[in-house]
């Protein structure tokens, strides 16, 4: 696969870093801005796993790799750490609720 | 028996060419790090967002942060992940000059972010934040900015130390391709890292 990776410009990690910069840039301005907060949340989170996956395709190349080893990293860390969070989530939703009752 | 020998494969695998993932070893066991590594962070935040969902309050990032200085904080942070691949681009075309000056400017890079990182620290703790305590009405906000924030710091420290090592074998020609580019791996995911705790904890 290193034959592949050689043929990638620096072009292309310019352009990666500008998007980056683009997307950090409307991040901290719509933070600032009033709108809804569930909005904002999701806004924010979109543009999160969007600058995840350019540093991921591009910066660290997956995009260049064969397809077990793209879906090993990616299943791995992002369902794990979903299903982690979404695993322990009602509880803290509960906690909350009876501290408020 | 040539045949034979050829089928014991994955367990006994030895070239780019019989891995299932098209990978030499060492890249592998750098990928493997990579996601043992991300789920001790994912682990984190997954206790972050515990703990925010339980809370009746939260301080206002905006108030205590700033947000701007923050901004600047991952500016450089993707500044370094961009000349990172720059160099191991170089690395790969065997430009040698180039993949040290990138290298260099790579260690600059996280050298100021962990200059910044210690500034935001210093004035946090001047404030009155500390570990199981702080001004803002809820202890497990510093709890957790000081654990999140410090582990990362210590990732971007080993990161700097590991390139500048490199930087120097490479100056020497003792450095393959390679090298960097298990480096420059490391290095992005030290920047992907702060993707999720800039959004998480700095703005949502």
């Amino acid at each position: 696969m290193l034959r592949d990776w050689s043929e990638v410009r620096y072009g292309v990690y310019w352009r990666t870093w500008f998007l980056l910069l683009v997307l950090t840039l409307m991040m901290v301005l719509l933070d600032q801005a009033s709108m809804s907060r569930i909005v904002l949340v999701w806004i924010l989170l979109a543009a999160m796993l969007m600058k995840a996956s350019l540093i991921g395709a591009y910066f660290m190349h997956l995009r260049f790799e064969k397809l077990n080893l793209v879906l090993m990293v990616v299943v791995e860390i992002l369902l794990t750490a979903a299903a982690l969070f979404f695993l322990i989530a009602p509880d803290g939703i509960r906690i909350l609720e009876r501290s408020q009752r | 028996m040539a045949e034979a020998t050829e089928n014991v494969a994955p367990l006994g695998w030895s070239s780019e060419t019989s891995s299932p993932f098209a990978v030499s070893w060492n890249k592998l066991m750098m990928w493997v790090f990579i996601i043992t590594d991300g789920l001790l962070f994912a682990g984190f935040l997954a206790g972050y967002g515990f703990v925010r969902l339980s809370s009746p309050v939260w301080p206002d990032q905006m108030a205590v942060f700033h947000i701007s200085f923050i901004a600047l904080m991952t500016f450089v942070l993707i500044s370094s992940s961009a000349t990172m691949a720059t160099a191991v681009g170089a690395a790969l075309q065997g430009k040698r000059p180039t993949v040290a000056r990138f290298l260099l400017l790579t260690v600059l890079g996280g050298l100021i972010f962990l200059g910044m990182q210690a500034y935001e620290w210093t004035s946090l703790i001047r404030e009155g934040a500390r570990l199981y305590s702080n001004p803002w009405g809820v202890p497990q906000f510093s709890s957790f900015f000081f654990l999140i924030t410090g582990f990362h710091e210590t990732h971007v420290l080993t990161g700097v130390m590991i390139l500048s090592i490199i930087a120097g074998r490479w100056l020497k020609g003792r450095c393959s391709a390679e090298g960097v580019v298990l480096a420059g791996l490391y290095w992005h995911f030290v920047d992907l890292v702060w993707v999720f705790i800039f959004t998480l904890f700095y703005l949502i």
